[in-house]
């Protein structure tokens, strides 16, 4: 055993961490004049979209734990680039239900953008039969993916996107929006196991995105807390801060093991053991998400509580990811009846 | 990232598990008489070394292996897994203390006995009035002649009712600044004017002692290292503290979960969604303490200096462990306070120890904030 990361690891973190400060943001006043345009090209000119393509081999261009990697630094800097809802989410779901090399490779190198069709809640995806739907971390998708069940298996479909109502969504950083969808003009076979694939990797980068999150918004706070001079004193020499923020840094210490233990399944274990692995590192992530961001927000008073101030924008995205594709009670329920049986 | 045994692990491991199997005692646990327990637990730890299974990763020119950490994890894990007895804590770190600080003589005399559990040892650093600020301990020693003369008291000190011999710090020169005063001394505990008492702990065992010094006689060649170095070495021991797993409580916490759910099917409560969802809570906080815990072995078996991330990991496990605990007495209901399920009742009261020794949970908190997130002190 051995767990930690390779020097390639290593090498991909620092590239995305280098893109993640100039294309992420310092304060949400960031959010109107951050070049998207330019910031997506760039994101796919480092190949971060395609690292999910597959060889001739079948086989993923890089393992999830780079992924994991990759959407975690992005997080970490709030980069607000549809990574994850308009690239990784729809082209793993096309390869794993093995659609043709070229509609794979459209996505994956950003020439064709598409969305996964979520159910209302955002906690499922939408079947065949859906008309009006919801999308996530897209905008202008041409296209979303839905999954029906067909008999033991699954069927994924290809349904064209006929209109977009953009929500105000709290999540600053990502959109979300209604979509009207024709019918399917598209299908592709889904096996069970590779839904559940498709699902555990879904899962885990969400916890990813969350643990990044909230290692971007503790850096922030202590660094904070060096230079706020309160009872002419930084306040983070008290230890009523310290205490919050060491605690903190132990709920991000319990998500990164189990995130990088999920990524590591996705491509080496079964398909349940993934699933259950990424059950536990998101009920992990969520369970702590939300709490190490408002901590975040008490250390930095009263300026925390302000629009101006980037600590909501992690609250609001760490609380959006924690309920995509569901929250903490579906995610523990999950894990019950693999551990101990449906009940 | 590699999460599987390599095929010298496995191998290592399949070895470990026949051997545990069959030189495990089922009924350990139930010997009540608490001399029979010593024997018992001096006997094992003599059987662990001649069967190669004590200092995995000491060096071997003093008995050990030479082999890393993560031998010591398996170990552990298919310790716990048995129920048999773990090897005393003591072995690790006042072992590197020992091969660091001490003479050649000392090391050629002290460090094989230890690693074969022919003597066992103790460690007295607390004292009434130095816990968690260990460095204001005020036991003094005075040199007369070759010999000191010991006086004061310590607390805290595991295993002395059954100890040989003690890894003693006391005050040596009160006048310098108490970080520098501080001598280390070896001694015999059965040196005339040593008294030991047991400290019965919350869940009513008595896991640990004070010992008290009076006018105690030992020789000048029984210091380790020179006069005035018992904070460097005090700070070596804790250096070398090890992680959860490598101290069997990754495995025990798996094992007490199963328990639990073993009990929740037994009670009818696995319908129950609340319960389910604890249930569920704590498989992914174990999971959260194993996996941390191995990335902080794996940074230390490749040679990135870790230290504080320790106390990082030590934090998780006392979080987990104790909500584990609380968790065992919601599902145990009314049986754990009639006295049906005493043993789980004595688990919990144990698990409330685990945020004191070794470093409570602040200050652990401390550590982290200064030493990790480089708050100011």
């Amino acid at each position: 055993v051995l767990a930690v990361y390779t020097d390639e690891q290593k090498m991909l973190d620092d590239a995305v961490r280098k893109f993640a400060r100039d294309y992420g943001l310092n304060s949400p006043a960031d959010l109107k004049v951050v070049d998207r345009a330019a910031g997506w090209k760039a994101l796919s000119e480092m190949g971060i979209a395609g690292l999910r393509a597959r060889e001739s081999s079948g086989a993923p261009m890089a393992s999830a734990v780079e992924i994991a990697i990759a959407v975690s630094a992005l997080a970490e800097r709030l980069v607000p680039l549809p990574l994850l809802g308009s690239a990784l989410f729809p082209a793993e779901l096309l390869a794993l239900a093995q659609a043709p090399a070229e509609r794979l490779s459209a996505v994956t190198e950003g020439r064709q953008s598409a969305c996964i069709l979520f159910d209302a809640e955002l906690a499922e995806v939408a079947d065949a039969g859906v008309q009006t739907a919801y999308s996530w971390d897209c905008q202008g998708a041409e296209f979303g993916l839905s999954i029906t069940p067909s008999g033991s298996e699954y069927s994924v479909a290809l349904h064209p996107i006929t209109s977009t109502t953009d929500h105000k969504g709290a999540d600053l950083t990502r959109a979300v929006s209604q979509v009207e969808v024709g019918a399917p003009v598209e299908s592709y076979t889904l096996s069970a196991g590779n839904r559940e694939r498709w699902l555990a990797f879904a899962l885990t980068l969400l916890a990813a995105d969350i643990l990044g999150a909230m290692r971007g918004a503790l850096n922030g706070a202590v660094e904070y807390s060096k230079v706020r001079i309160q009872y002419k004193v930084p306040i983070g020499s008290f230890q009523a801060v310290q205490h919050m923020c060491s605690e903190a840094l132990v709920k991000i210490t319990g998500t990164v093991g189990t995130v990088n233990y999920a990524a590591w399944c996705i491509d080496e274990l079964s398909p349940a053991e993934a699933l259950l692995a990424a059950r536990t590192a998101k009920a992990y992530a969520v369970s702590v998400g939300r709490p190490v961001c408002e901590t975040v927000m008490q250390v930095y008073g009263g300026l925390g509580q302000t629009w101006e101030s980037i600590a909501h924008l992690y609250l609001r995205r760490v609380m959006v990811s924690t309920y995509l594709l569901g929250g903490l009670q579906s995610m523990l329920a999950g894990i019950a009846d693999a551990r101990l049986g449906v009940k | 990232m590699d999460y599987r045994d390599t095929p010298e692990e496995a191998a290592f491991r399949a070895d470990a598990r026949a051997w545990f199997a069959e030189h495990t005692s089922a009924d350990w646990t139930h010997v009540e008489d608490e001399q029979e327990q010593t024997r018992l637990r001096r006997q094992w730890h003599q059987n662990l070394y001649k069967a190669g299974y004590a200092g995995m990763a000491w060096p071997t020119e003093y008995g050990g292996l030479g082999l890393n950490a993560v031998y010591s994890a398996i170990l552990a894990e298919e310790a716990v897994s048995t129920q048999a007895p773990q090897l005393p804590p003591y072995i690790g770190y006042m072992g590197a203390a020992i091969q660091a600080y001490g003479t050649e003589a000392q090391k050629r005399h002290f460090l094989p006995t230890m690693l074969s559990g022919e003597i066992a040892w103790c460690q007295g650093f607390s004292e009434p009035e130095a816990g968690s600020d260990i460095a204001s301990l005020r036991t003094r020693a005075v040199l007369e002649g070759d010999e000191w003369v010991v006086n004061g008291q310590k607390m805290w000190t595991s295993g002395a009712h059954e100890a040989d011999w003690c890894f003693l710090l006391v005050r040596t020169e009160p006048d310098l600044p108490k970080h520098k005063g501080i001598t280390c001394l070896l001694t015999e505990m059965d040196r005339p004017g040593i008294e030991v008492r047991k400290i019965y702990l919350s869940n009513g065992i008595p896991e640990t002692s004070e010992v008290f010094f009076d006018n105690v006689r030992i020789p000048a060649s029984q210091m380790l290292g020179q006069r005035g170095d018992g904070w460097p070495i005090a700070m070596t021991t804790v250096s070398f503290e090890r992680g959860p797993i490598e101290v069997g409580a990754v495995q025990r916490y798996e094992i007490v979960l199963e328990k639990i759910e073993q009990a929740a099917a037994e009670r009818g409560l696995l319908g129950d969604p609340r319960i389910r969802s604890e249930l569920a809570l704590a498989y992914a906080r174990g999971q959260a303490l194993r996996l941390a815990s191995l990335e902080e072995l794996s940074a230390r078996v490749s040679g990135v200096a870790a230290g504080e991330a320790g106390s990082l990991c030590k934090l998780l496990w006392s979080e987990s462990e104790q909500a584990l605990q609380a968790l065992s007495l919601d599902v145990l209901g009314v049986d754990a306070w009639t006295g049906k399920e005493a043993e789980k009742m004595a688990e919990y009261f144990s698990a409330r120890a685990v945020s004191v020794y070794g470093g409570t949970a602040q200050i652990q908190k401390n550590i982290v904030a200064q030493r990790i997130l480089g708050m100011p002190r």
